[in-house]
């Protein structure tokens, strides 16, 4: 077997892991700069080993489980929540070379492996056996429902620029233009909601502190917890590698500066999306529940459908074609 | 039989397949059920993608083990989800089940061996030949499909209406 194919996975697994412990390090300082504080900056040289220490300290926590619960689904959620949200990192293509498979279906594999999540979140929920993290579940698999259809709809003008599934196709289409300019409307369906999908505020009503106590993780502790956490920042990275690729042009260099690493272009647009969402959080209060439901269903998907009657009517047009069938 | 790789993973998604179907039928709790069911949906995925239709394993994760089980788990949640009692079953109306279960098997290979299958060899159908068939050939099967679905949507709508009032 071919040892590159064997130990890349790993390897991934180490840079997402570390991905995440420097997001969460990342997203308090930056929202502590917002709100005009200092943030983490007790542990190591400015606050840097934060996370380590946090994720030590759930680690080394005594693992209850709440004696009414449904013990083997109680046990079984957090990892059904986690390996969707690392196996959909299978089909992202980081550069011409770094990728791992070619797969034919690409983006309906992220959208479709992506929703198994929801079913461990309302396993947990449920084998908790309370209300609250019932309510929690119940909550979050709505949310997540109701957003995967603007989001998946979102995407299609692009799939009909392109003719394609293929992620990597739809990153080499975008060598003139990228999709943020003539797909702007698909662009600003798709963010907002992956925002829903990552339960990130403004949308994060999963969670919400301060009424639902904290949604369907409420009686889970240790590492059980830091599992439920950790799925949630890989997400994050998933669907910041995934904007990148269809609106931002993936390792494709702006203004033909092709002398800096395709890897380089990658990271940097990675790193302007993730700073985005907590850019976001920082500034946006949550919203109601109705209004929720109502922003999906009679906003969201909406425009979402324009977009693609949009796209399929701009591609007969002369002179504007170009940034529509490529 | 050739013991393969191709073989080895067909013998396990076969296995979580049926696994997941029989411990559907004996499991005490509804919810161990649905999810169960989930995890049959999602062995069949694998059994697709084995016989290299990528776009039908991908559409199957995404509605069935997606979408449908979570329909199901909430439909679930929402109702009396502590009810664990099983009526007994009559020994008449387990005859009866087992003869339509062996008729319906019947059929079913009956019209396998019936069906001329492609030998080895084929191209994977590409999702643009799948597309162009379903719009070009299939066209009004397809439109069909689609009215049934809306018709099924303005009448749900209609009961949760009622139901309001």
């Amino acid at each position: 077997m071919n040892p590159v194919l064997v130990m890349g996975p790993i390897l991934l697994l180490f840079v997402v892991l570390g991905f995440v412990t420097m997001a969460i390090l990342f997203e308090r300082k930056v929202i502590g700069w917002i709100q005009m504080r200092p943030g983490p900056n007790r542990v190591g040289p400015w606050g840097i080993l934060q996370t380590v220490a946090d994720v030590l300290k759930l680690l080394i926590k005594e693992d209850i489980i709440p004696s009414k619960a449904d013990k083997p689904l109680f046990k079984l959620a957090p990892a059904i929540a986690f390996i969707p949200a690392f196996a959909v990192l299978a089909v992202i293509p980081f550069t011409e070379s770094l990728q791992f498979s070619q797969f034919a279906v690409g983006i309906l594999y992220y959208l479709a492996v992506s929703s198994i999540t929801i079913i461990g979140i309302l396993m947990g929920g449920w084998a908790s056996n309370n209300k609250y993290a019932l309510l929690g579940a119940m909550r979050s698999a709505a949310q997540m429902i109701s957003y995967e259809i603007p989001l998946v709809m979102s995407v299609v003008g692009i799939i009909l620029s392109v003719g394609s599934l293929n992620l990597v196709e739809i990153v080499e289409a975008q060598k003139q233009v990228w999709f943020i300019f003539p797909q702007f409307l698909g662009f600003a369906v798709f963010f907002i909601a992956s925002l829903s999908e990552l339960n990130r505020t403004p949308f994060d009503l999963p969670e919400a502190e301060s009424e639902l106590v904290a949604g369907y993780h409420v009686e889970y502790t240790g590492f059980r917890f830091a599992f439920f956490m950790l799925s949630e920042y890989v997400y994050v990275f998933a669907m910041a590698s995934l904007t990148t690729v269809l609106f931002l042009g993936g390792w494709n260099a702006p203004f033909g500066l092709t002398m800096i690493p395709g890897i380089v272009w990658f990271v940097l647009k990675f790193l302007l999306i993730v700073f985005s969402l907590f850019w976001i959080r920082a500034t946006m209060p949550r919203v109601r529940v109705d209004q929720l439901m109502e922003f999906a269903w009679k906003v969201l998907l909406p425009v979402a459908l324009f977009n693609i009657l949009l796209t399929a009517v701009l591609q007969e047009v002369p002179y504007l074609d170009f940034l529509y069938r490529l | 039989m050739i013991l393969n790789g191709e073989f080895i993973a067909f013998f396990i998604l076969s296995v979580m397949a049926i696994g997941g179907a029989v411990f559907m039928i004996n499991a005490t709790r509804v919810m161990h059920m649905a999810l169960s069911l989930a995890f049959t949906f999602f062995s069949i995925a694998g059994i697709y993608l084995l016989l290299n239709a990528m776009f039908i394993a991908v559409i199957q994760i995404l509605i069935y083990t997606g979408a449908i089980s979570i329909l199901m788990l909430f439909g679930i949640m929402l109702t009396k989800h502590r009810d664990e009692d099983r009526p007994a079953i009559s020994t008449r109306h387990l005859g009866i089940s087992f003869g339509v279960v062996f008729l319906f098997l019947g059929g079913i290979l009956f019209v396998i061996y019936q069906t001329p299958l492609m030998g080895e060899g084929t191209a994977p159908l590409t999702v643009q030949e799948l597309g162009t068939s379903v719009f070009k050939q299939y066209v009004i099967p397809f439109e069909l499909a689609s009215v049934l679905l809306l018709v099924a949507l303005v009448g749900a709508i209609i009961l949760a209406k009622k139901e309001e009032e």
